[in-house]
């Protein structure tokens, strides 16, 4: 196999050139994943697999000028044609033949949108053996081993102008009037859409659109596929969760399954609901979570739209699964919540408004702010606040002595007016609750006061008694000290001695005095 | 303190009274106001101190605070005609002149805060202006003799007389309730001595003392209350204190609350409502029946564990009946 020429190494590489806009650049400096795009290697690309005996194209008639007789034929011709793959690595090889193809490519993309009765039984096995030879592949791996999705730009597809109208092509076949799902499902098997699911992994953001809305088009149509997706896609979520935590394509999935669950009919199936439980609420833990977030939400929502009885799961598995370090992710749950809690019916409410209030009173203590802000922000949520004020006798406990606190201690100016506006609210829910609740965190008040008082009083008593014991002891030993010299000296004992009638009332140092030499006598 | 010192500070307290009531007839006037006619209503005045009680609560000034803040500002607007626009100003510098004599120096709340957790338009100046007025035209010097004074010194005389029954009557609660009653304009009225002794009525009636009531009717006779006047201040105390202690949960006015945001949160609040673009595909259920992979493959193993670890029993409709079956059995 001939080595490929590598692309020239300029940073205004045709394939890879962009101005980094000012935003982009952190100091002054363009990213680390701007710098690295520069320079692409050819083993790196999916398109390695490079056919060493080039087929030349030649440019067949256009379709729109072909007598009726022949359109199929050529058609056909095209789609072979199309099979033929390009380097897009290398800009300058087979300009022609990339040309031919391109045009080829968007001959046939206007054909099938435009025209009727183009779409005849043979043409199906062709033009699904083209597709698959364009865009199955293994994908490469990514150009960045740290990529974030949220920060850093993603690395696009190179032979894109091809692999665009193919996809385009792709899909105007699925929703064209001729399409025949009884026909197609002979082609477009278990085997074709697992290859299919796998390419969601792309980094190009393009290319997961089209997908999306691809296998969106073929669930629709070809039901006998549609267990085997859900099936294959659940795969796909509990690898990622419990195994790799990288998968590029799960905000995509995820939409489509918003889609499915909207549709689902009622009494929901057993299976459904299993999923919700042992896929979508643990898609919750995935570090990369605020990339689908929104499309998460969504199915949970719709799924608790469908069935209620679902409520207590999702609330419950939310609460299990709350982020204790991740403030970011807090504050998504947070967003979570309060969506759920809009389309929530007051019965499920009140089997999980304790739990759910507790977390809710730990989350305004926190000392991120984001965090106080959004919880106390529900209050502002008129739905939720009719909730409240339903089951006032059990939550205004829960977050009393917490906003209380709160308001006192918190160093965020914004977050102790908030906790103002919640405290008034439920005061005009129901004052007396309110006034008893005031009284009894009072009462607890002083008692803890009282008790710190006890335990600093005792303490100093302790460190009293030390410091009398020290000196006693001290005094002992020189009282002892001094009778051994006098008696080796030989002099008489005098009991008025001053020395020793001082030991014997050892005077108790005043409270207060330091305490350093006390522990050591012990 | 013993007794007979007792009735003689009630004495001197009763023939103070009369000074610190506000003038009757600007009550009136306040009382008839129409809520479209461009002067201070009954309602604002009561929404006013509910305000005044709630910044009471949260800053954790005592009622007494509370109390001669509304003696001030009840004086006032039966004084003044104050245009309801500078409702809001007086009440707070009310506040803030009875906390300057009540409050500890080191639990005095600044102006500053004041006006940003009550959630007003004016400034510090305004206050202190305002202050001065309604100190000047109140001649301002002290405490005033309020319903809380006599409730103090009604309850110090009944535990005098009873000892062993002070745990009973609460002045905690008593305080709560008298708060309640000044909520409402129509108490304004009251003479405090009054009021007060209409309140501990109440009270002892609710803990059913007659022993205390013995107490209360002797303050009465001490202090030459008329029974009429008694009787119709105890039938409106007693229509309040249902009111205020019935279970029943109000719907709160939140929309005159500003609720601010910082700019970051406000950002991430309406991210989430993104209408979906991909069309609802209905479920059938033809699905399965067409299907070369049976539904019921898709989550074969472990089933028990969905149930086990949210708590629900096996009866649930999650637990398909061949698969019930098979685990239970084994």
């Amino acid at each position: 196999m001939e080595t490929t020429k590598l692309p020239p190494s300029s940073p205004s590489s045709p394939t890879t050139s962009f101005s980094v806009p000012s935003a982009e650049k952190v100091d002054g400096f363009p990213r680390r994943s701007m710098r690295r795009a520069r320079q692409r290697r050819s083993h790196s690309s999916s398109q390695f697999r490079y056919q060493s005996s080039q087929v030349e194209l030649t440019p067949l008639p256009l379709l729109k000028d072909a007598p009726v007789a022949e359109l199929h034929d050529l058609f056909c011709k095209k789609l072979q044609q199309c099979c033929v793959l390009f380097d897009f690595l290398d800009c300058v090889a087979d300009l022609k033949g990339k040309e031919i193809k391109r045009a080829a490519l968007n001959e046939l993309v206007e054909s099938v949108a435009t025209s009727r009765g183009v779409l005849i039984e043979p043409l199906y096995p062709e033009a699904i053996k083209m597709i698959s030879v364009n865009i199955f592949r293994t994908l490469p791996p990514s150009e960045n081993p740290e990529f974030d999705p949220e920060e850093d730009e993603p690395t696009l597809e190179a032979s894109w102008p091809h692999l665009q109208l193919v996809y385009e092509f792709f899909l105007r076949f699925l929703e064209s009037p001729d399409f025949q799902p009884s026909m197609a499902k002979r082609y477009i098997d278990q085997k074709f859409v697992l290859q299919l699911l796998e390419l969601f992994d792309s980094e190009d953001p393009r290319e997961r659109e089209y997908l999306k809305t691809i296998l969106h088009r073929v669930y629709g149509k070809l039901l006998g596929l549609r267990a085997y997706i859900r099936k294959q896609i659940n795969n796909i979520f509990l690898r990622f969760i419990y195994e790799t935590e990288h998968f590029n394509g799960v905000a995509e999935l995820l939409e489509i399954l918003g889609s499915i669950i909207n549709g689902f009919a009622l009494p929901l199936k057993a299976e459904h609901k299993q999923f919700l439980v042992r896929v979508l609420i643990p898609l919750h833990t995935a570090k990369s979570l605020s990339i689908f977030h929104a499309q998460l939400a969504y199915c949970v929502v719709q799924f608790m739209e469908k069935d209620a009885t679902v409520t207590e799961y999702i609330i419950r598995g939310l609460l299990k699964y709350w982020p204790k370090t991740c403030t970011q992710k807090e504050v998504m749950f947070l967003g979570e919540i309060e969506e759920i809690l809009d389309v929530i019916e007051p019965s499920q409410f009140i089997r999980i408004q304790e739990p759910l209030f507790k977390q809710i009173a730990a989350c305004i203590s926190s000392p991120h702010f984001q965090v106080a802000e959004r919880a106390l922000y529900f209050w502002n949520n008129e739905y939720i606040l009719s909730l409240i004020e339903e089951n006032c006798q059990v939550i205004l406990p829960l977050v009393f002595a917490t906003l209380y606190r709160v308001s006192k201690e918190h160093w965020n100016q914004t977050i102790v007016s908030l906790i103002y506006n919640v405290l008034k609210t439920f005061m005009e829910m129901n004052s007396k609750l309110f006034d008893d609740l005031t009284a009894s965190y009072k009462v607890e008040k002083q008692k803890e006061m009282k008790r710190e008082r006890e335990r600093a009083d005792l303490w100093r008593g302790l460190e009293e008694y030390q410091e009398r014991r020290t000196q006693m002891l001290t005094e002992a030993a020189r009282n002892q000290r001094n009778l051994q010299e006098r008696g080796e000296r030989g002099d008489p004992l005098s009991p008025s001695s001053p020395q020793t009638a001082q030991s014997d009332q050892p005077e108790p140092k005043p409270s207060g005095a330091s305490t350093g030499a006390g522990e050591s006598a012990t | 303190m013993d007794a007979v010192r007792l009735m003689k500070e009630l004495r001197v307290n009763y023939e103070q009274e009369a000074d610190f009531l506000p003038r009757e007839t600007g009550l009136n006037l306040i009382v008839s106001a129409q809520q479209s006619g461009g002067q201070i209503t009954a309602r604002s005045r009561d929404v006013t101190v509910e305000d005044l009680w709630s910044l009471t609560s949260f800053f954790g000034y005592s009622t007494q605070s509370f109390v001669q803040a509304v003696s001030l500002l009840d004086r006032f607007l039966a004084m003044m005609r104050v245009q309801p626009k500078h409702l809001s100003c007086v009440s707070l510098s009310c506040l803030h002149l009875a906390a300057r004599v009540t409050e500890a120096e080191c639990d005095l709340t600044p102006a500053d805060e004041l006006i940003r957790i009550g959630q007003c338009r004016f400034t510090v100046s305004d206050l202190g202006r305002m202050e001065k007025i309604v100190a000047e035209k109140l001649r301002f010097k002290s405490k005033a003799v309020t319903a809380l004074t006599f409730l103090q010194l009604y309850h110090q005389i009944t535990l005098t007389h009873t000892t062993y029954r002070k745990e009973t009557l609460s002045l905690e609660k008593l305080e709560a309730q008298l708060k309640a009653c000044l909520c409402r304009i129509s108490f304004s009225k009251a003479k405090p001595s009054v009021l007060a002794l209409a309140l501990l009525r109440q009270e002892m009636k609710s803990i059913q003392s007659d022993d205390m009531l013995e107490i209360a009717f002797h303050i009465q006779r001490h202090l030459k209350i008329p029974d009429a006047e008694l009787q119709r201040w105890s039938e409106r105390v007693a229509r309040c204190l249902s009111d205020y202690a019935s279970p029943k949960c109000c719907k709160p006015n939140h929309r005159k609350l500003q609720w601010i945001v910082s700019r970051r949160t406000a950002q991430n609040l309406h991210s989430h409502r993104s209408v979906p673009e991909l069309p609802t595909i209905p479920e059938g259920c033809w699905d399965e029946s067409e299907s070369e992979d049976s539904g019921e493959d898709v989550m074969s193993s472990g089933d028990e564990s969905l149930c086990s670890s949210l708590g629900s029993d096996a009866e649930g409709p999650f637990f398909p009946l061949h698969l019930r079956h098979q685990y239970l059995a084994a």
